[in-house]
């Protein structure tokens, strides 16, 4: 590790007015994936801001929309009695990811912006990774890419995007609630990743000094009809193989909204809209469900190792969907 | 500028209350809670396994919230409550959780426990009595290696009810562990935990490239920019370059000398204050590569030149077993099975990360690591340093897990060497991705074999071959080449058989031991010939086994004739009734569950107890003070499979006295005897009983003495005893012929599992519902000690069925390598059976490494009943499950 400055900040302002661009600045949050990346020196900041004291804990249910803070604590979030009842795919995309210490110190704004756990980003002694050394190569693409993306990718870069939790905001429409020095503002989380494309080092739309202060969402009533299904290679503590967040609103036996998310096969948070379109009128059964599950994966682009994931990928969907439909809403 | 007046500038003090004391702490704040409560504070409880929050060790409460203590900084804890394991009891109290892990044998080789018990310490004041599966997720971030998780769940369940500690029990006993408390109260000291506070670190750096000349540049110029820094070491320095296993294979560098043989092979190192050599980044040091072509797998070891000089097609070792005639009875046998697998490289994973000290008192060495084998890890290191053997001490920590991995040398030649120069302690502890690249591995194996029987159902012949990918140095492969063939048809009567174990360097990790020796990898495959041939005959596979199994009488592939202890047939008795009530359910579930099914399958296995063919002496020495105080000088590391209670026991029995009157002292070579490795299940039969012969001779020599009271009058020796039993035993073998005939070993362990599994075939995922796992271990010296040995060998087995393979580069770390979570075990039972040998202690045999043997090929029998399919390349993940479904389904 190299030497640093650490620094806390007790509001967004001070964290803003804390960061230097001209020097390698991170904001620390549960510190769950930044410590881990110092220390394997895959990010080296010479400045750390702390930004959990800096407030953004909030819970807000009401009728129809759903904020979260920044800095709540996926263990927080996850344990909502409200939350599990009326958006179950939001608290399971919680629960069954990391382990209880972990969801104890990580927050939500971390998780999304967590980085991938492509092996060869992980680890400094392969000298190609476009993601970390920018134009250096990508050491996956013709090596041990089982767990990469299918989804989204580019030449430059195949790495997964790992979160679970994003899968739910990206199902749910959620709006990210953003400030920097610029001033506050707000975007689709769907717009919060960019994919790779040539740039992979390049992973979100956020400014340097852009803080994220909170996610908000509608909630309906049909959400109850959600939830996460996790493939994972051990039964806990472990990423996704391939995952779905699904929502699915019914009305008299046909399909007139669907939420398609997808864990762990794609480059970025992945929402499966022409999937969804496909449902819209239908009636769940095997089939439709695994039309639309074949869609979702139409242009998925395998690689070597990971060429089981379309596949994996569409069991895993027309699952979720047929659970989903199966559900009391 | 303003703007900093707005931040709270680097906290130089944290205010914080540990385990109810306020504490202050100065410095960076960035820091991790574990480093701090460890180093500043002096808490050594909090243990480290990996630093990246994917193993729990570090597990301490945080306000109350279980918390990874490596992923903290600690000046986010300005103002919080923090409690680690010493806050638990006390200095001297066990809490009501402790003594439940006590009494169950929750705890073995003690690593994982402070943070067991710290998420369960969570749980518990959220919910005074959880269920299993809340128990299951609040621990589920903690792994252990060592228990497979049942005594654990078990000893939550009970706090409430806390089972009784039997405390000084006999040979029999359920006895609670004598190094137990220590565990508990985070007290005892392992690898990492005795380094002094001033002492150096030193610090290798690995080679990136699977195979390459290296040439260091300026070390020295280095060196000298780098404040912090002492030293620099190169294999010019250490004074004999070479140590392994086998007297005449010593094929090892300590440092490499221009060619790097596998990534993570060291080629220089740095010694220096910790921070100095943390802080080198390894790209920066100065070393020029010309990296060659590698040799991956054991078909490119065959084509490629020789890794080491005169090695002739790589092989490094070739072993085999001939009886009978093979040919002919393959020629007109009723059926014949033919099966091929493929195993990967398995690690270790204990969660002890290799760890040590040496310090330099005048001509002499002190170093002290967490080892399986002391001894030979003292003579190594005497000719590595070009020193006496009495000149080098050896004492071994507690051992946080070793399953063979701590057999070999690791940090203990790099701070021997360093202590020795530069006259200061020096210390040193693997990072966790240095500790799984740089660590010996399971070989990987391809294994061809193929079974014959006649129309009865008796099995006539059988032949296989094992190519076993050694890696880039010999460790333990020829052990492992010539341990398989004699293992491979397993416990049954064969009266035709040709085996063959054969061992290739590659330029991988070198292959060592890994409990079982090869035999787990063998077995996968003649187990599913058994099934096969079964399946042709019509038969239940059970029956098959039984009708086969070996007998008191038979004579094994070897020309052995096992004139005393086969429990074989016990074992299957013992497991016969699960097997057919599983069938039954599976039956009925399947019937309503088309995409997911369940199956059941059954393996026996076979393990010969101590070393093939070869000595194995143990000595042990006992010893009573004018006091009347007895010391057993036990030279045998308890690696947390529980020799030092098991042999407390074996002195106490024999002597007649309270185990709590017997006072250890463990794995130090200046005052303990050689009781060998910890190695091939062989502590309790080898050690037990020349432990049993001590107390016996001990006995003898006090029957001359007319009172106690006497021995206050007699000298004393220089351990301060005044008289001493000695015991030594080597199990009686004989060298196996060219054809592989002889006495290889004088007792066998054996076992059968049954295991129920459940089978998604969408997902291709496995989950292990059940298994029923009978062992015959002779004598239990200690059945709880029998059961732990047997949950934990089963989830290592587990790992190995579905879901580890270490891929060199690619999974050096705890969440790339997977190791089975509380999720993935079944619900467990065991069976012991106790078919005593003339040659052990009291009867007793070994169970350490038959725990695992039969696990995967019972778990592959499952899996085909549920699926129809055998996946070869092992480990079973979703993906492979999944193609090998898909293509049946598809043809269907
Ligand atoms: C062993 C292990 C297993 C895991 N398993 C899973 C899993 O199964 N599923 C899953 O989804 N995740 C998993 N994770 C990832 C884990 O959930 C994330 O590490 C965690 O959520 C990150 O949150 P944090 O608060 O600790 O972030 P930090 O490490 O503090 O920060 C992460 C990044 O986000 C930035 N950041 C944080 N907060 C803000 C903010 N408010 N504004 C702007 N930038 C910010 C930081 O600068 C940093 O770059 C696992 C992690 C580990 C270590
Ligand atoms: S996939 Fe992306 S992160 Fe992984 S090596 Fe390639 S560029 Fe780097
Ligand atoms: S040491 Fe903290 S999780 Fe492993
Ligand atoms: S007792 Fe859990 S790792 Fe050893």
């Amino acid at each position: 590790m190299r030497p640093f400055i650490f620094e806390r900040a007790t509001s967004p302002e001070s964290a803003i007015a804390a960061f230097h661009a001209d020097r390698a600045t991170s904001f620390l949050a549960g510190g769950t994936t930044l410590l881990d990346l110092m220390k394997l020196d895959v990010v080296r900041p010479e400045r750390v801001i702390d930004i959990n004291a800096l407030g953004a804990n909030e819970i807000e249910i009401s009728e129809d929309r759903l904020r979260l803070g920044a800095s709540v604590r996926m263990a927080d979030a996850e344990a909502q009695e409200e939350l599990r009842r009326r958006v179950p795919m939001l608290t399971q995309s919680l629960a069954l990811a990391a382990s209880t210490q972990l969801r104890h110190m990580a927050t939500l704004a971390g998780n999304v912006l967590q980085r991938t756990r492509c092996p060869y980003f992980r680890d400094v002694s392969w000298s190609a990774c476009n993601k970390r050394l920018p134009g250096s190569g990508c050491a996956a693409m013709a090596g041990f890419n089982r767990q990469h993306a299918v989804l989204g990718a580019s030449d430059a870069c195949i790495a997964t995007y790992p979160s679970d939790f994003a899968q739910a905001l990206i199902a749910l429409d959620a709006t990210v609630d953003v400030v920097g020095r610029r001033g506050r503002r707000q975007l689709p989380f769907a717009k919060l990743h960019v994919p790779p494309g040539r740039t992979p080092e390049v992973e979100t739309t956020l400014a340097p000094d852009e803080l994220i202060l909170g996610f908000e969402m509608p909630i309906e009533p049909w959400m109850s009809r959600s939830l996460y299904l996790k493939i994972r290679d051990r039964d806990s503590y472990e990423f996704a193989l391939a995952s779905a967040a699904v929502a699915l609103e019914v009305d008299g036996g046909a399909v007139r909204q669907a939420r398609i998310a997808l864990g762990g096969v794609a480059a970025v948070p992945w929402r499966a809209r022409e999937a969804e379109q496909a449902l819209i009128g239908r009636v769940l059964d095997e089939a439709s469900c695994q039309l639309a599950a074949d869609i979702a994966f139409a242009k998925a682009q395998p690689r070597e190792h990971n060429a089981y994931k379309p596949l994996l990928g569409r069991q895993t969907v027309a699952r979720a969907l047929l659970q989903a439909a199966a559900m009391e809403a | 500028m303003n703007e900093v007046s707005a931040v709270q500038f680097s906290p130089d003090t944290v205010s914080l209350t540990v385990n109810g004391t306020a504490r202050a702490y100065r410095g960076d704040g960035l820091r991790r809670l574990a480093d701090v409560l460890r180093d500043d504070f002096g808490l050594k409880g909090t243990k480290i396994g990996c630093n990246a929050g994917d193993c729990g060790a570090c597990t301490v409460l945080m306000d109350g919230a279980q918390i990874c203590a490596c992923l903290v900084p600690v000046g986010q804890c300005d103002g919080a409550a923090i409690t680690s394991v010493e806050g638990l009891g006390g200095a001297s109290r066990l809490s009501d959780l402790q003594r439940s892990f006590l009494a169950h044998g929750a705890a073995q080789c003690g690593i994982c426990t402070p943070g067991m018990l710290m998420a369960a310490s969570d749980l518990l004041t959220r919910s005074s009595s959880p269920s299993r599966s809340e128990v299951e997720d609040a621990l589920g971030g903690v792994l252990c290696r060592c228990t497979g998780y049942q005594k654990i769940v078990e000893a939550v369940l009970d706090v409430a009810r806390p089972a009784h500690i039997v405390r000084d029990g006999n040979v029999g006993a359920r006895a609670a562990k004598v190094d137990g408390p220590a565990k508990l109260m985070g007290t005892e000291r392992y690898g990492a935990d005795g380094i002094p506070a001033d002492a150096l670190y030193v610090r290798a750096i690995r080679s990136p490239h699977p195979c390459a000349k290296f040439a260091p540049g300026n070390l020295e110029a280095f060196v000298a920019a780098r404040p912090g820094l002492v030293r620099a070491l190169t294999a010019r320095d250490v004074p004999f370059n070479a140590y392994g296993i086998y007297p005449n294979i010593k094929d090892q560098p300590v440092l490499a000398d221009g060619l790097a043989r596998y990534r993570g092979d060291p080629l220089v190192a740095f010694v220096g204050t910790r921070e100095a050599i943390e802080a080198i980044r390894d790209e920066e040091v100065p070393i020029t590569y010309e990296p060659l072509p590698a040799i991956v797998g054991v078909d490119a070891a065959k084509a490629a030149s020789p890794l080491h000089a005169g090695r002739d097609q790589n092989v490094l070792a070739d072993g085999g077993v001939t009886c009978g005639n093979i040919e002919i009875v393959f020629g007109s046998a009723a059926h014949v099975a033919e099966v091929e697998y493929e195993t990967s490289f398995v690690e270790h994973a204990y969660i002890e990360p290799e760890a040590g000290w040496a310090e330099r008192k005048g001509d002499t060495l002190e170093v002290h690591v967490s080892t399986q084998n002391p001894f030979q890890h003292r003579d190594d290191l005497a000719q590595i340093l070009n020193l006496p053997k009495q000149a080098v001490r050896l004492i071994s920590s507690a051992v946080g897990g070793g399953f063979g991995g701590k057999l070999d040398l690791n940090v203990h030649p790099l701070v021997a060497l360093a202590a020795w120069l530069c006259d200061k302690p020096v210390g040193y502890i693997y990072t966790r991705p240095e500790s799984m690249a740089a660590s010996t591995k399971r070989h990987p194996a391809r294994v061809k074999a193929k079974a014959a029987c006649d129309a009865s159902g008796k099995l006539s012949a059988f032949w296989s071959h094992a190519e076993l990918d050694t890696g880039a140095y010999a460790s333990w492969g020829p052990t492992v080449a010539n341990r398989v063939p004699v293992h491979a048809p397993g416990p049954y009567i064969v009266p035709h058989a040709k085996t063959r174990g054969t061992a290739y360097f590659t330029n991988c990790p070198p292959s060592g031991a890994f409990r079982g020796f090869g035999v787990p990898q063998s077995a996968i495959a003649s187990e599913a010939a058994m099934d096969t041939l079964a399946d042709a005959l019509g038969t239940d596979w059970l029956d098959f086994r039984r009708r086969n199994a070996l007998k008191a009488g038979d004579k094994t592939i070897t020309g052995q004739v096992l004139d005393d202890s086969v429990g074989i047939v016990e074992t299957i008795d013992a497991v016969e009734p699960y097997w057919r009530t599983w069938n039954n359910a599976a039956a009925v579930f399947n019937a309503g569950s088309p995409r997911v099914q369940q199956g059941v399958g059954i393996a026996c296995s076979w393990y010969g107890i101590g070393n093939t063919s070869l000595s194995n002496p143990s000595e042990m020495k006992i010893g009573i003070a004018p006091d009347g105080r007895i010391t057993l000088y036990c030279g045998a590391v308890d690696i947390g499979q529980g020799s030092n209670t098991v042999l407390t026991q074996i002195a106490a029995d024999t002597l007649g006295i309270a185990a709590s009157d017997i006072k250890l002292v463990m794995g130090d070579t200046a005052l303990t005897l050689d009781a060998g490795k910890t190695s091939a299940s062989r502590q309790t039969f080898v050690t037990g009983k020349a432990c049993e012969l001590a107390a016996l001779d001990l006995k003898a020599k006090l029957a001359q003495v007319k009172d106690r009271a006497a021995l206050r009058n007699m000298p004393v020796d220089n351990h301060g005893d005044v008289l001493t039993g000695h015991g030594r035993f080597d199990p009686p073998t004989t060298m196996l012929d060219e054809k592989g005939q002889g006495v290889p070993y004088a007792c066998y362990g054996f076992a059968t599992q049954v295991a129920l599994v459940q089978v998604d075939l969408d997902f291709g995922t496995t989950k292990v519902l059940k298994i029923a796992a009978a062992h015959d271990v002779g004598k239990a010296v200690n059945p709880q000690q029998v059961e732990g040995q047997i949950h934990g060998g089963t989830a290592q087995g587990i790992g190995l069925a579905l879901m580890e393979e270490y891929i060199p580069g690619r999974t050096e770390n705890l969440h790339d390598y997977l190791i089975p979570t509380f999720g993935d075990m079944p619900e467990m039972i065991c069976r012991i059976i106790e078919a005593p040998t003339q040659h052990g202690p009291y009867g007793a045999k070994g169970v350490g490494e038959p725990a695992l043997i039969s696990t995967a090929p019972a778990i592959f029998g499952g899996i085909y009943r549920a699926t129809g399919v055998r996946v070869t390349k092992i480990p079973v993940l979703p993906h492979r499950l999944r193609a090998a479904i898909r293509a049946k389904e598809g043809t269907r």
